[in-house]
C-alpha cells in the first residue's frame, strides 16, 4: 500500500522538473518512504532510491528518509541492514550536504537514552563526509556538530573505575575514541595551514576545535579515571583521548602556559558572559592543568622558565576551583595536583607575603573540610599528608602566620592538635644552635602560643571532644618547660607561666574533675539501672544510622564501655597535667 | 667532565672562603633579590654597557672566563656570556612585555626546553616573579637584539625540588636567550592603559575596589607637566579629585612602594572633553607617574556583617546614581557593580533583610543595564536585564531597557517581542508603543535591504527556499527550529 502510494508518486514527479514539485510530493516521500522503510520494504526502496530516473527527486527529498533509516539501522536486523546501509551512503553523496547534515544532528540530538552512544559512533563517519564536502564554509558546521555531540555524550556516565572503563557499559569510551576520528581531518587541515602560512583563513576552524577541546576538558575528562594503569599494554581509552585532546589543543596554536595561567594574567576585571567565558571555563583550565602537572601530558610543549612560586599560585587558583565540587573523581584530581604542585615547590622557600593571595588561605581551609568531613577515607589520608606538605613550602614567617589563621578557623580539634604538633616541630628548630629565628621563638612566639594554650571554652570545655587539642597543648607544653631552661628563657614560656596557668591549666583541672565525677555518677547510675532492668526490653531514645544502615540500640554493656574509657581518657590527661606541675614545682624550688 | 660543570665548581669552591654556597638560606636571597630589585632601574642598562666594554680588556674580579655575575650577592649563582651584543643600550623595565627566544640545556647538553621547537617567540613580564629569578635577572641586564648564554645555580632556577619530568633536582641550567622585543605593559585589553614599572613594589596586595589610597602623582601631556601633587582618594571614586579613571584603575593593580608610569589614551584620560582647568585638550594622550605610599583595603564582602554590606550597597548606589547623573558612565558602573556581588549570596539567608537585599540587587542591575546602554556595550545591557527578569519576569523597566538592547543589536524580533511584554504589563507605557512601531520599520527596512541584495542574484536560490519553506509543514517543530539555526550557522 505504501510502497504503490510511493512508486505512484516517483512516477509522477520523474516528469516534473526539479522547481516543480509540491509540498503534497513531499509529504508522500516522507510518510510512504518511512512506512515502506518500517514494513522492511528495504530492497525496494534502495531500488528506488539508485534508479537513475529517480536522481533528481532522491536529490531533493532523500534527506526525509535518514531518520527512519537510521532507526533501522539501530535494530540491526541482517536482511535490511546492508540495504540501508547502501541507502544512506547513496543520500549522502546525491543530497545536498547542508541537509544531510541537518538530518544526521537532528538523529543524534533525538537519540534515546540507551541509544546515544550507538546512534553516534554509527553517525559520525557519515557526518564527517558530509562535512568535508561544505569546503570552506564548514567551521561553523563542525562546530555545530562536535557542541551537539558533546551535549548528548554528556549524558553519558562516565567510567571512573578499571573494570568499568573495560566494559564501557554506557558507551562513553567509544564514542570518545570515535570523536578522536571523527576530528582528525579537520585537526589536520588547520596544522596544514601553519606549514602553509594560511593560518588566518583557518581562524574559525581553530576557534572551533579549540572550543571543543575545552569542552571535553570539563565533560567527560574533568570526571575520568585519568592515571596511567601500570601492566597495561594498550592505553586506557579515556587517558588517550585526554593525550588526544591536550594534542588538539596544542594543535590548534593556543598556548599551554596562555591557558593555565590566563586566570591568573587576564586583564579583564569581570569576566563577560558570551564566548570568552566558555573558552576560559574554571573547571576546563583546571583540568587542563591537572593533565600538565600530575599526569605530564603536553608537557614537552610546556615553557620550562616559569617560576615553582607563579606555578604553585595559578595552581592555587585551580585547585580552589576543583576543591569546591564533591565528586572523588574531581576531588582526587585537585588533591593530585596540590600535591604534584607542592613538590614542583621548595621547601621553605614561598615568602609570607604570598599569604596576603585570598587562595593561599583558603585552599587549606577547603583541605581542612576534606580532611575533616570528606566520606572518603583515601582522600582523608591524602589531605592530610597534602597539608603538611603546604606547611613545608612557607618560609619561617610564613609558617608561623599559616598557623595562627589556621588556629582560628579550623575548628577541629585534630587539625588543631596537628597544627600545635607543627608548632613543637619548628620551636624546636628554632632552639637548635644556630637556627634561631623571630618567629618560633622570643617575643612573637608568645602570641601564637596563647592560642594554642588555653581552654577554648574553659572548664565547661568538653575534654573528650577536644582530647587531640588538649594532648598536644600539653605535650607542647611539657616540651617547653623541660627544653628552654628558666634562666634562658627563649620562649618567653617561663615569664608567660603565671597567665598559663590562670587560661589553661586551672581550668583543665577543673573540667577534669568536673568531667569525672560525672562520668564516675553516670557509670554508677547504669551499673545500677543495669540491675534493675536486667530483663526489661528498654525502649531506646532514638535510632542512629550511618549510610543506611541502621546501628544496633547500645547495650548497658556498651554504654558501660564507653564510660570506662572516657575515665581512662581523663586518667591520661590527667597523668600529663601531673607531669608538669612537677617540672614547674621543681623549677620554682630553685 | 663537562667543562662548564668543572668550572663552576671550582667557581664555587673559591667562593666557599667567606660565603659557604651550602648556607644559602632562600629568604635571605628573596630579601636581597627584593632589595637589589628596588633600585632605580635605570641604573642596569649603564652597568651592562660598562662591563660589556671592559669584557676582554680587565677583567675585574666579577668577571671569569665565564662571564659576568648577574646575582645582587654576587655569589656566582647566574653568569652571563653576551654572544651577540644588542642595537642599543637600552633594557626592559620591570612590568615590561619581553618577546625572547631560548634554548634550555642542562649541563651534559640535553635539551629540555626550547622556544624554537614551537616555532614562536616566548613572552612573559619581567621582573615580577613569573619566571625564574636566574631569568628575572638575565632578561633585565638584556638590550634588545641581544643574545647572551646564561649559566643557572639551582638556587635561581628550581631549586632542590625535582620539575618532572626533564629536570632533575639540583640542576645547573644553561639557557641560550635573545631578546627580540619588549614593550610597556598593557592593563586593558584595548590597550589604553600601558604601565613601565620604575620601582617594584613589596608584597602581593594591591589596594581592592573602595580601598582608601595615599599616592603621589604628576600628570604630564606632551612633555608639559599639568599635576602634581600627594593625594588621598578611595578606590572607583578618583573622579571626584580630578583624576583619570586610568590612574584610578592602574592603582588597583599596583603593590605598596611601586612607582610607574603610565601611558593613557583619551578613554582612560580626560576623554573627548579634556580638562579646563588643568590646560589638557580634548582627545589627550596623557602620561601619569604614581607613587603608591600607603593602602588600606576594605574588607572582602564575606567578612562583612549584613549590617556592613547594606551599608556598602547604599553608599555605592548613591555615588554610582551620582556619577550617572554627571555622564561617568564607567565610573557609576564600578559602583554599581560592587553591590550585586556583595548581596547576591545573602538573599536566601536572612529573612528580615530579605526585601532591602532583593531591591538593591534589582536596582543596580537595572542601573548597570542602563550604564551599559549609554557606554553602548549591548551584550552586557541584556545579561544585567536578563539577571532582572530572572529574579522577576515582569519588570517592565527591565523588559524595555533590554529591548533597547536588542534593537541596537539589530534583533529586531526579540526587540519587539521584548516590547510587547512591556505593553502586556503597563498598557500606558507610549514610549514602548513608540518603539515598537521603530522596530516594525526596522524589519520593513531589512527586509527591503535584502529583497535588493540578493533579488537578481539569487532569484533561483531563492526559489528554491521557498520550496523548503513550504515543505516545513510537513515536518513536527524540530526541523523548523533547526532551519533557522542553519541559516546563520551554514
Amino acid at each position: 500500500m505504501a510502497l504503490d502510494q510511493l512508486t505512484e508518486m516517483i512516477q509522477r514527479c520523474q516528469v516534473i522538473p526539479e522547481d516543480g514539485f509540491k509540498v503534497e510530493d513531499y509529504e508522500i516521500f516522507q510518510k510512504a518512504g518511512k512506512n515502506c522503510l518500517e514494513e522492511m520494504k528495504t530492497a525496494e526502496i534502495l531500488d528506488i532510491i539508485k534508479e537513475e530516473k529517480n536522481k533528481v527527486i532522491i536529490k531533493c527529498m532523500g534527506w526525509n528518509l535518514l531518520g527512519p533509516l537510521i532507526k533501522i539501522v539501530l535494530k540491526k536486523d541482517k536482511t535490511s541492514l546492508q540495504h540501508c546501509l547502501s541507502m544512506l551512503t547513496h543520500i549522502l553523496e546525491v543530497c545536498s550536504p547542508k541537509e544531510v547534515l541537518l538530518g544526521l544532528l537532528e538523529q543524534i540530538e533525538d537519540a534515546d537514552m540507551d541509544k546515544i552512544a550507538e546512534t553516534i559512533v554509527l553517525l559520525l563517519q557519515p557526518l564527517q563526509t558530509v562535512l568535508l564536502k561544505l569546503g570552506k564554509k564548514k567551521p561553523p558546521s563542525v562546530g555545530m556538530s562536535l557542541s551537539t555531540i558533546l551535549n548528548q555524550i554528556s549524558q553519558l556516565p562516565v567510567p571512573y573505575t578499571q573494570e568499568q572503563e573495560e566494559d564501557d557499559a554506557h558507551g562513553l569510551c567509544q564514542c570518545c575514541v570515535a570523536l578522536l576520528t571523527f576530528t582528525k581531518p579537520f585537526v589536520e587541515e588547520v596544522q596544514q595551514s601553519y606549514t602553509n602560512k594560511m593560518v588566518g583563513d583557518m581562524e574559525e576552524l581553530r576557534n572551533e576545535l579549540l572550543k571543543f577541546c575545552i569542552k571535553c576538558l570539563s565533560n567527560p575528562l574533568l570526571h575520568a579515571q585519568l592515571e596511567k594503569v601500570p601492566d597495561v599494554a594498550d592505553e586506557m581509552p579515556m587517558r588517550r583521548f585526554a593525550t588526544e585532546i591536550v594534542e588538539i589543543l596544542c594543535c590548534t596554536g593556543e598556548s599551554l602556559p596562555a591557558l593555565i595561567f590566563h586566570r591568573l594574567l587576564s586583564k579583564k576585571e569581570e569576566p563577560g558572559f558570551l564566548e570568552e567565558d566558555a573558552k576560559y571555563s574554571k573547571d576546563s583550565l583546571a583540568c587542563l592543568s591537572y593533565l600538565i602537572f600530575v599526569q605530564h601530558l603536553g608537557m614537552d610543549k610546556f615553557p620550562l622558565v616559569f617560576s615553582p612560586e607563579f606555578i604553585l599560585h595559578c595552581n592555587m587558583l585551580h585547585i580552589e576551583t576543583l576543591m569546591k565540587r564533591k565528586e572523588e573523581s574531581v576531588l582526587s584530581k585537585a588533591l593530585d595536583l596540590f600535591e604534584k604542585t607542592l613538590l614542583r615547590t621548595n621547601q621553605n622557600s614561598v615568602t609570607v607575603q604570598f599569604l596576603e593571595i585570598t587562595c593561599f588561605l583558603s585552599v587549606p581551609q577547603a583541605l581542612v573540610q576534606i580532611m575533616t568531613l570528606c566520606p572518603i577515607q583515601h582522600l582523608r589520608t591524602k589531605g592530610l599528608q597534602i597539608f603538611q606538605l603546604y606547611i613545608d613550602i612557607f618560609d619561617v614567617e610564613g609558617k608561623y602566620k599559616l598557623f595562627r589563621c589556621l588556629l582560628e578557623v579550623s575548628h577541629h580539634a585534630g587539625v588543631e592538635g596537628y597544627i600545635i604538633q607543627n608548632i613543637k616541630k619548628q620551636i624546636d628548630l628554632a632552639l637548635k644552635p644556630g637556627n634561631g629565628n623571630l618567629w618560633f621563638s622570643g617575643a612573637a612566639l608568645l602570641p601564637l602560643l596563647r592560642l594554642v594554650l588555653f581552654l577554648p571554652q574553659g572548664p565547661e570545655t568538653d575534654l573528650l571532644q577536644n582530647l587531640d587539642r588538649i594532648m598536644e597543648s600539653l605535650n607542647l607544653l611539657r616540651y617547653l618547660l623541660i627544653r628552654d631552661k628558666e634562666y634562658d628563657n627563649q620562649t618567653g614560656i617561663w615569664t608567660e607561666l603565671y597567665k598559663i596557668e590562670d587560661n589553661f591549666l586551672k581550668p583543665l583541672h577543673t573540667g577534669l574533675n568536673m568531667s569525672k565525677a560525672h562520668y564516675e555518677a553516670e557509670l554508677k547510675n547504669t551499673k545500677e539501672n543495669k540491675k534493675h532492668k536486667e530483663s526489661k526490653e528498654e525502649n531506646p531514645l532514638c535510632t542512629l544510622s550511618v549510610a543506611g544502615e541502621k546501628l544496633p540500640n547500645m547495650t548497658t554493656e556498651m554504654q558501660l564501655q564507653v564510660l570506662q574509657s572516657a575515665m581512662f581518657t581523663f586518667d591520661l590527661i590527667e597523668s600529663v597535667l601531673a607531669r608538669i606541675e612537677e617540672i614547674i614545682e621543681v623549677k620554682a624550688k630553685k | 667532565m663537562d667543562p662548564l660543570e668543572k668550572s663552576s665548581t671550582k667557581n664555587a669552591n673559591k667562593k666557599t672562603t667567606n660565603e659557604p654556597p651550602e648556607d644559602i638560606d632562600f629568604r635571605e636571597i628573596n630579601e636581597s633579590y627584593s632589595q637589589w630589585e628596588e633600585q632605580d632601574a635605570y641604573d642596569i642598562p649603564k652597568m651592562t654597557t660598562d662591563t660589556e666594554v671592559k669584557m676582554g680588556t680587565e677583567p675585574t674580579s666579577n668577571l671569569t672566563e665565564q662571564g659576568q655575575d648577574l646575582t645582587p650577592r654576587q655569589d656566582g649563582g647566574v653568569r652571563k656570556v653576551i654572544k651577540r651584543p644588542g642595537d642599543s643600550g637600552e633594557t626592559p623595565m620591570i612590568g615590561d612585555k619581553v618577546y625572547v627566544h631560548y634554548t634550555g640545556r642542562l649541563l651534559n647538553g640535553k635539551k629540555f626546553d626550547s622556544s624554537h621547537d614551537r616555532g614562536e617567540p616566548f613572552t612573559f613580564n619581567l621582573g615580577i616573579g613569573q619566571m625564574i629569578k636566574a631569568w628575572d635577572l638575565a632578561v633585565a641586564s638584556m638590550s634588545k637584539g641581544e643574545v647572551c648564554e646564561i649559566t643557572c645555580k639551582p638556587e635561581y632556577t628550581y631549586g632542590v625540588s625535582w620539575n618532572p619530568p626533564k629536570i632533575p633536582p639540583n640542576s645547573t641550567l644553561v639557557f641560550e636567550i635573545e631578546l627580540i622585543n619588549f614593550k610597556g605593559e598593557q592593563l586593558t585589553e584595548d590597550g589604553g592603559i600601558v604601565r613601565r614599572i620604575k620601582q617594584k613594589g613589596e608584597g602581593y596586595a594591591n589596594p581592592n575596589e573602595g580601598a582608601v589610597v595615599d599616592v603621589h602623582l604628576e600628570g604630564s601631556c606632551a612633555g608639559h607637566v599639568f599635576d602634581s601633587r600627594n593625594v588621598r582618594f578611595i578606590i572607583g571614586e578618583a573622579e571626584d579629585h580630578d583624576i583619570p579613571l586610568g590612574v584610578d584603575r592602574a592603582i588597583k593593580r599596583m603593590e605598596k612602594g611601586e612607582c610607574c608610569l603610565l601611558y593613557l589614551s583619551p578613554k582612560y584620560g580626560f576623554g573627548t572633553e579634556g580638562h579646563s582647568h588643568f590646560g589638557v585638550s580634548p582627545n589627550a594622550d596623557l602620561i601619569y607617574e604614581v607613587l603608591l605610599k600607603e593602602f588600606v583595603k576594605v574588607k572582602n564582602t564575606w567578612d562583612m556583617t549584613m549590617t556592613e554590606k547594606l551599608e556598602l550597597a547604599v553608599a555605592a548606589k548613591q555615588k554610582g546614581t551620582q556619577y550617572f547623573k554627571a555622564g561617568k558612565y564607567i565610573q557609576a558602573v564600578i559602583q554599581y557593580q560592587k553591590i550585586v556581588p556583595c548581596l547576591e549570596l545573602e538573599e536566601n539567608q536572612s529573612e528580615e533583610h530579605k526585601a532591602p537585599v532583593k531591591a538593591l540587587v534589582l536596582s543596580s542591575l537595572l542601573n548597570l543595564a542602563m550604564c551599559h546602554l549609554r557606554l553602548q556595550e549591548y551584550s552586557h545591557a541584556v545579561e544585567k536585564c536578563n539577571k532582572v527578569i530572572e529574579m522577576d519576569n515582569s519588570n517592565e523597566k527591565a523588559l524595555y531597557r533590554r529591548g533597547k538592547a536588542w534593537l541596537q543589536m539589530n534583533e529586531f524580533y526579540l526587540a519587539k517581542s521584548d516590547f510587547e511584554r512591556v505593553l502586556e504589563i503597563n498598557t500606558e507605557n507610549k514610549a514602548a508603543q513608540a518603539q515598537i512601531t521603530i522596530c516594525l520599520q526596522k524589519i520593513r527596512e531589512h527586509h527591503e535591504r535584502e529583497k535588493q541584495t540578493y533579488a537578481n542574484m539569487f532569484q533561483k536560490f531563492a526559489d528554491q527556499d521557498a520550496k523548503v519553506g513550504k515543505r516545513k509543514p510537513s515536518r513536527e517543530d524540530g526541523p523548523v527550529k533547526r532551519r533557522r539555526r542553519s541559516k546563520e550557522n551554514l
